[in-house]
């Protein structure tokens, strides 16, 4: 563990906090692609056993692609096709989301301290801390907001999350690019298939207002 | 070759999307075919798994994987027949996903690798959505966004799951492949707070899947607003595939010496989604989510089964053949049913005994078979996990059990029978009822049928190789 992957983790932090704050439904698009690159980028300094290996280098890539790229684009156009660009009365207000953010930090820091993780390395701890907190935060997100592309962000903030603890936790896996590569490609898959049923909420509904969805029920 | 039932519907999947409908329903029935025939070489092992890290044929695997082939064969026969009288705009993408639906369960029942079987599910919801959202409804569209979002973030946990059972590998400084079969060997030394913490994970993942409660939501309205082949596929085999996932992780929660723990957490999440089936049949209006939710509670009973142990793991693999059999076959009924009269409601169908005689039959067969009557297999096998249970000395949940059943049975009977018996006023009707649209629920009653009358050595057999490694048995 460095001092590059402090930043990194501190930078993505701080776009989980920023995502939980905005309101304008671009903004949190441009904050994923900058979150999902910086997440994509976490592995390559973790202090994995082998160093930068070829493979591990071209997953990198691959990541970022589909991180930074393939799903910010697929979301941006779904925001240009929406025209309200805005969040309107979230279920929990911003001011309540950023402090329930906060407070899944601390909520974080202190689940982290009492597991019995000594065979880890030592930097890795706070690369738990900032997944538990992402994780966390994307729940928030996905419950705590109406707009159908708003909880898309929040399910990709909390699969973000799970990836940095998959980093921490189960690093031999990112020997096997094979695997890596079929859970990256149902990821992009799944935003897509969400991103086309999304259009036609907005197709049909003429708004992605979450709260419209109200009809099946017992 | 184990891998070619992933990767001939996925092709044929792929190439019916730019097909004419015509002969895109040419390709479906065919490769259906072929993905029966590739599954009774399987079966009887002329074909083994090509050696591989990531998958492998497992008699659970095997069970489940013969199960889909047999209801995707009929599914889809039924399917061509159904599309025929709806006018879908949107046919081809339809039959393009029944086919990749069909290549990612596949992928379920051959996966071996954790991460693997998890991508494998995912898959699963992914290709299924496009099914469920085909009539471009407002409900079909609430339906499919529920599903998507709930299902995915479900197994995102599951994910989480897996790399907890990862770590305790690390914690354990156990240097194994990430698969099943080789974790089963090393099962002992694996981290026991850490696997535990993972089953739990991936039973909240897949049992979302399987529409264990209170993670079941989306279930209802999933399997009440697809078209009728598509909820028969999702409930006669995609329950199973999730199942599944569970069922490994608690072969490797008994092979590491967690089985009591595993077990009991099944039970509560079993008897948990018998009760919230049961209330809420007592007073549905529509008959597809009544349907629905009976395959929560027969989730439920199988997860109880499995939870129970001895003899009732083999009662549970019992049912599951047999639910899926008979919920298919009531499924592609209830199609029928929304064909002719147009509407889900319950209370403007009716008169269905004068109406649809043929429907009414298979319907009502198909009721007295999911409420456990004999010659249905579903009674011998309640009756095999009522009897495990009670020899287990569990009387306080096989009393739930069996006052659950009982409650599913008189909500579900009340309206079955104003249905079929009750009045209606005007005698029209949308589409009339045709043989060939009979035909397919009806076999697979028959099928459920003959298999108590006489089940092969071969089933049994795999059952017993199958239950064996978490302890249950066929002898009492």
């Amino acid at each position: 563990m460095n001092h590059i992957s402090t930043i990194l983790l501190a930078l993505i932090l701080l776009s989980v906090l920023l995502s939980l704050r905005t309101n304008r439904l671009m903004a949190l698009v441009k904050l994923m692609a900058f979150q999902g690159v910086m997440v994509s980028t976490v592995p390559l300094f973790s202090g994995s056993e082998h160093g930068i290996t070829f493979g591990l280098f071209l997953f990198f890539f691959l990541m970022v692609l589909v991180k930074g790229v393939c799903i910010p684009a697929l979301m941006m156009i779904a925001v240009k096709r929406v025209v309200a660009s805005r969040e309107i009365e979230p279920i929990i207000g911003y001011h309540a989301s950023l402090f329930a953010g906060l407070i899944m930090i601390v909520f974080s820091m202190y689940l982290i301290n009492h597991l019995q993780l000594h065979l880890l390395p030592p930097g890795h701890k706070l690369l738990l801390v900032t997944a538990v907190t992402t994780m966390g935060a994307g729940l928030i997100l996905l419950m705590a907001r109406r707009k159908a592309i708003t909880q898309v962000i929040g399910y990709l903030m909390m699969e973000n999350g799970i990836y940095l603890i998959g980093t921490a936790l189960a690093g031999k896996v990112h020997n096997q690019y094979l695997v890596e590569f079929a859970v990256l490609l149902d990821l992009l898959v799944a935003v897509l298939v969400m991103g086309i049923v999304l259009n036609d909420i907005h197709h049909t509904f003429d708004d992605v207002d979450t709260g419209l969805l109200g009809r099946l029920k017992d | 070759m184990l891998q070619l039932v992933v990767i001939i519907p996925l092709l044929a999947g792929i190439t019916v999307f730019f097909l004419p409908v015509n002969r895109g329903r040419t390709v479906l029935v065919a490769t259906a075919l072929a993905h029966a025939a590739l599954t009774a070489l399987e079966w009887f092992q002329i074909i083994g798994p090509l050696h591989n890290r990531y998958f492998s044929a497992t008699p659970e695997g095997l069970l489940v994987l013969a199960i889909l082939s047999f209801l995707f064969l009929w599914i889809c026969l039924y399917s061509v027949f159904y599309m025929q009288e709806t006018e879908m705009s949107k046919e081809p993408v339809f039959n393009a996903c029944m086919l990749l639906f069909l290549a990612a369960m596949s992928m379920v029942t051959i996966a071996d690798h954790i991460i693997m079987l998890w991508v494998a599910v995912e898959a699963t919801t992914l290709m299924s959505a496009p099914l469920i959202f085909v009539h471009h409804s407002k409900e079909a569209l609430e339906a499919t966004w529920k599903y998507v979002l709930i299902c995915s973030v479900g197994i995102a946990l599951a994910l989480l799951g897996c790399f907890f059972i990862i770590f305790s590998m690390t914690m354990g400084q156990v240097e194994a492949p990430i698969t099943f079969s080789a974790l089963h060997d090393v099962a002992a030394r694996l981290n026991p707070a850490w696997l535990k913490a993972g089953f739990i994970f991936i039973l909240i993942g897949y049992g979302t899947k399987m529409g264990l409660a209170p993670m079941h939501t989306w279930l209802p309205d999933a399997h009440s607003e697809a078209p009728g082949p598509a909820s028969a596929l999702l409930s006669g085999a995609l329950l199973n595939c999730a199942f599944l996932g569970v069922y490994r992780c608690h072969q490797l929660m008994y092979a590491a010496g967690l089985g009591p723990f595993s077990s009991n957490v099944l039970i509560a999440f079993g008897l948990a989604s018998m009760l919230v089936a049961a209330v809420f049949i007592l007073n549905q209006s529509d008959y597809k989510r009544m349907l629905a939710y009976s395959s929560i509670e027969n989730m439920g009973i199988i997860a109880f089964g499995t939870g129970i142990g001895g003899i009732a793991v083999f009662g549970a693999m019992l049912h599951m053949i047999h639910h899926s059999l008979i919920k298919s076959s009531l499924f592609l009924t209830a199609g029928n049913i929304f064909l002719g009269y147009g509407t889900k409601i319950i209370n403007k169908t009716g008169a269905m005994m004068r109406l649809f005689p043929k429907t009414a039959a298979t319907f009502v067969a198909g009721f007295a078979g999911i409420s456990g009557f004999p010659p249905f297999g579903l009674f011998i096998s309640e009756l095999l996990i009522i009897f495990g249970a009670v020899k287990a000395g569990r009387y306080v949940v096989v009393a739930i059990f069996i006052f659950c059943l009982i409650l599913v049975f008189a909500g579900a009977s009340r309206l079955v029978i104003q249905m079929v018996f009750g009045t209606r006023e005007s005698d029209e009707i949308l589409v009339p009822e045709q043989w060939k649209r009979a035909l397919p629920p009806l076999v697979l009653l028959l099928t459920s049928m003959a298999l108590v009358i006489w089940m092969p050595e071969s089933i049994t057999q795999t059952i017993i190789r199958a239950i064996a490694t978490i302890g249950g048995t066929i002898h009492g």
